[in-house]
């Protein structure tokens, strides 16, 4: 079947931004965008906050004209002086790409001991998954990871455009940002269903590092179901398996875990790594056609629109994403209530245990309102 | 004296260009006109035989050093008082020459104070137009005419046809079809018939001398060092026909069929 071809006009994510995250996924402790020195710059900043050191060859005028060979090559030897890294990342971009520039040359010249992956990708791909593959494909090229990482990642990257081409920011020509639904009605809701003993499902189907903030939100209708005294109506679903993916999302999925047992959350059902988001869909509608058919209401986390409608039949879904287009499409599906959580990405970098949402902090306060 | 012109040269890689370009501006000079020429491909070989056979500093160069330009810096004065610019270029495959030539011709337009006295400016532009930058000196309004170089040859008609296509696309005038005869049957005719059939005419008819080559390989254009030959005459016909044109036209290429039967 031809598949629907559509000129999405509204800004979207960068593949040069994603193969520099897969990078940090990959552990590097440097990363050399390969172009003008502001390309890509709020995210290089917000990666310094998770612990990597992101530097610039700061392409200008001359070198887009002269190219910058020499520029990289000596960049990578004074990046292996002053931070002594073990693993290296060169990022092309957009204007070294278009000259023509190989990266492969400059970190022959700069003759490391040190592993470089050389990801030669621009901006210009209309899904910003390509990024992150070809980021993969280079870490492969020189052993970084194996054949089959890279297929079962090369899987998921292709369900990932998928879910965003069916339900999600790739879904529509253009989609109208929004704020959702305003947080302390969400959180009134959620508290009276468990109030009148109505029996709910939480799922966080987290991407990586944003689980972090998504956590939080099982973690508080816990909290309140407990204060109720009605735990037992409630069933937790999340991404944690720390068997799979990359280094460092495996490290996540181990660390928000050990956030759930501290605060005595208990997961059920655990739905996949944290790099499964956009495959777990099939998985948890089989759970809970088996054995939560009945339950009233879902609390849905990270990327709701991954896991299928069909999945909560009679249930009020409430959903809660940190893309502000991703709000019209959730309520497209048929979410009741879909919740924004702005900012959050950034404010799940560089930390280790569950961060406070905006939502959770909603619901504990209006709980204590309510209940006490 | 009239209006200022500010013309390119186009036509096909090796069909003469330059040679054609530095032999009409010191044509010029010879008459009495301000000229100054402004060699655009990366190669920096337009004004070389203004020159006496040397190379100059060419604007990339010196903007590869980092250093700050002063128009002196750039601007060389040559045979006739011919003013003789270079554009330079990166080395062959590195880098990008097409937005070389951009940033180049902005920062000339930016120092150079004697542009504005001119009575000509000829842009040499490489044959091939391979990219943005190649046009830029059209695309950002600073030639008002252009004119197409050719042979009778196929391929050479064919590029120059291509270029009536591209002209059409950025609305710039076509002046005249100029012929740089390689002594093909026919040729007057067939290059003749072609300016006449996209709708513009054929001003000057360059018959093939060896004595062109000669002064080339010395360093000279021929109406310094052979001021009496034959083809001396002939660019400077072809310099008062640039001077005195008043006409141009949007040019129709011609569609592949026609250009075959007529090269045929």
């Amino acid at each position: 079947m031809a598949e629907k071809h559509i000129s999405i006009i509204h800004p979207r994510p960068s593949s040069i931004v994603a193969a520099l995250y897969t990078l940090r996924d990959l552990n590097v402790d440097v990363a050399i965008l390969h172009g003008p020195p502001g390309c890509s710059f709020k995210h290089a900043r917000l990666l310094e906050e998770d612990g990597i050191h992101v530097l610039t060859t700061a392409l200008d005028e001359n070198g887009f004209v002269f190219g910058g060979r020499e520029e990289l090559s000596s960049l990578l030897q004074k990046t292996n002086e002053m931070f002594n890294p073990k693993l290296i990342g060169v990022v092309g971009t957009c204007a070294s790409m278009i000259i023509g520039e190989e990266l492969r040359e400059p970190i022959q010249d700069a003759d490391l001991d040190v592993p470089v992956i050389g990801v030669e990708v621009h901006a210009g791909y209309p899904n910003n998954t390509k990024g992150v593959l070809i980021a993969l494909e280079s870490a492969e090229d020189i052993g970084i990871i194996d054949g089959e990482e890279l297929e079962r990642q090369r899987h998921l990257l292709t369900e990932a455009t998928n879910v965003e081409k069916r339900h999600g920011a790739a879904s529509k020509e253009y989609l109208v940002p929004s704020r959702g639904d305003v947080k302390y009605k969400v959180a009134g809701r959620i508290i009276e269903l468990l109030k009148d003993g109505k029996k709910g499902v939480t799922i966080m189907n987290a991407k990586k590092e944003t689980g972090y903030m998504f956590a939080d939100i099982s973690v508080a209708v816990n909290e309140v179901a407990k204060k109720l005294g009605k735990e037992e109506n409630i069933v937790n679903m999340a991404n944690v398996d720390d068997s799979l993916g990359l280094p460092r999302v495996r490290d996540h999925a181990k660390n928000i875990m050990a956030g759930f047992e501290k605060n005595g959350t208990i997961i059920h059902e655990n739905i996949g790594g944290m790099d499964e988001y956009p495959v777990t869909g099939e998985l948890v509608t089989g759970i809970i056609k088996e054995k939560y058919a009945d339950y009233d209401f879902a609390v849905i986390t990270g990327v709701p629109h991954a896991i299928p409608m069909d999945s909560f039949s009679g249930m009020e879904v409430i959903s809660v994403t940190n893309g502000p287009r991703q709000v019209h499409p959730l309520k497209d599906m048929g979410h009741k209530y879909v919740v924004v959580e702005i900012d959050l990405h950034p404010k799940t970098l560089g930390v280790n245990e569950i961060v406070e949402s905006e939502f959770g902090a909603t619901i504990r306060e209006l709980a204590k309102d309510m209940l006490d | 004296m009239g209006e200022k012109k500010i013309i390119a040269i186009y036509g096909k890689g090796g069909i003469g260009k330059s040679s054609t370009a530095s032999n009409v501006a010191a044509a010029c000079a010879d008459e009495g006109y301000k000229v100054m020429i402004i060699g655009c491909d990366p190669k920096s070989d337009s004004s070389i035989t203004l020159l006496g056979g040397k190379r100059i500093p060419t604007i990339l160069d010196l903007m590869r050093q980092k250093i700050e330009i002063k128009e002196e810096d750039i601007v060389f004065e040559g045979y006739g008082g011919v003013q003789c610019v270079e554009v330079g270029g990166p080395e062959p495959g590195i880098g990008c020459a097409g937005r070389g030539i951009i940033v180049a011709i902005q920062k000339l337009s930016k120092i150079s104070k004697s542009m504005d006295d001119m009575d000509l400016i000829i842009y040499d532009v490489p044959g091939d137009i391979v990219c943005g930058g190649f046009v830029a000196p059209i695309r950002k309004g600073l030639v008002t005419e252009a004119y197409i170089l050719t042979s009778g040859e196929y391929m050479p008609l064919y590029a120059a046809n291509n270029i009536c296509k591209g002209l059409a696309k950025i609305n710039t005038p076509l002046s005249g079809i100029i012929c740089n005869s390689r002594t093909v049957t026919r040729e007057e005719d067939i290059v003749g018939k072609f300016s006449e059939e996209i709708g513009s005419n054929m001003i000057a008819f360059i018959p093939k001398m060896q004595i062109v080559q000669d002064c080339e390989r010395d360093g000279f254009s021929v109406l310094e060092k052979a001021p009496d030959s034959e083809i001396a005459e002939v660019y400077r016909g072809l310099a008062r026909a640039i001077m005195s044109n008043n006409s141009t036209v949007m040019p129709k290429a011609l569609a592949d069929e026609r250009l075959r039967e007529l090269t045929r």
